[in-house]
């Protein structure tokens, strides 16, 4: 082993054993998948239109401009699927607290308080979150008849800077 | 002077199987719950919002993997060089994905050990965390680079 080539032989080693470990992990990770109960698909399409896509071939998701229509004219309520701390630090006016992650616990004094055949649009914060269809899907499945979820929708309403509840303080 | 040789390689060394059995465990044990939970280890992934759609699951099956093939390299110190290089880039990858993800002020779960979508939110902590496990990981990359050019030396 001459002198120079020792950091050259570490590389070599560090790349083919790299490699080795690349291809453990894709080989048990693909038979693991395969062969248990719970799998999932390889390939999901992960988009948030098909999420929302309802079984008519109808779209759960509300656009911004149709909600706001809706809270001018006091025709909707609008359920905040997110946590009561982020409640609390401003919501969409008026706007009820349903946080998803302890939805049983505020099942009979918000849910059962509810008119099941009001418009009702859920929302939370953020594209990707998922809290305000989780809870338009529970509602669907109590019942509900007409349930939209505004994705994203804490964003794009101060965005529009639309009437809010500030934090109170 | 030798003796001072001596203890320097005898804290080199300390300092390598230090790094590596905590790292061994830090990535057995972020492994197991995402191997256990699929699905929501593939919200957590897609909830970072830096894959498309369709590598999604693909990552969410394959990194738990990853991650618990490389601890147990370093756990049973096999493979060192791969697997201590494989553990730096990706400690590498989590803080970058971390930092990019708080500057964008995303609120979205870590999935870094737990799956649960509101048991491990990413904040500063988290990146405080994972910014010394990076350092832990670089640290044993270099030491295994070290000890393996040190190998080849004469005497």
């Amino acid at each position: 082993m001459t002198v120079s080539s020792r950091p050259g032989q570490h590389f070599t080693n560090t790349a083919r054993q790299a490699v080795f470990i690349l291809m453990i992990s894709l080989f048990v990770g693909a038979a693991v998948n395969l062969i248990r109960p719970d799998s999932i698909p390889f390939v999901d399409s992960w988009s948030m239109a098909e999420k929302l896509a309802t079984e008519n071939g109808g779209t759960m998701a509300i656009s911004l401009s149709e909600a706001a229509t809706l809270f001018e004219k006091d025709a909707a309520v609008f359920l905040d699927a997110r946590s009561p701390a982020e409640y609390d630090q401003g919501h969409i006016q008026g706007a009820v607290n349903l946080p998803w992650h302890e939805v049983d616990n505020y099942f009979e004094t918000v849910i059962m308080a509810l008119d099941p055949e009001a418009m009702t649009i859920t929302y939370c914060d953020g594209e990707a979150c998922t809290l305000s269809h989780d809870l338009a899907a529970l509602l669907k499945d109590l019942g509900f008849t007409r349930v939209k979820v505004l994705v994203n929708g804490w964003t794009l309403w101060q965005e529009r800077q639309l009437p809010t509840n500030a934090p109170s303080s | 002077m030798p003796q001072k040789k001596i203890s320097h390689d005898v804290i080199l060394t300390i300092l390598y199987h230090f790094t590596r059995l905590v790292m061994a465990g830090v990535f057995i044990y972020a492994s197991i719950d995402k191997i256990i939970h699929p699905d929501l280890f593939a919200e957590a992934v897609y909830n970072y919002q830096v894959l498309p759609g369709y590598l999604v699951n693909l990552t969410a099956l394959i990194l738990p993997w990853l991650e618990l093939t490389l601890g147990t390299c370093l756990l049973i110190n096999r493979w060192m060089a791969g697997a201590s290089a494989l553990a730096a880039m990706l400690m590498a990858l989590f803080v970058g994905l971390i930092i990019f993800n708080l500057a964008r002020g995303l609120d979205i779960s870590c999935g870094c050990f737990s799956t649960a979508p509101d048991e491990d939110p990413v904040t500063f902590l988290t990146l405080a965390r994972d910014l010394v496990l990076l350092c832990l990981a670089w640290c044993l990359a270099g030491l295994t680079l070290y000890q393996n050019i040190r190998r080849y030396q004469p005497e």
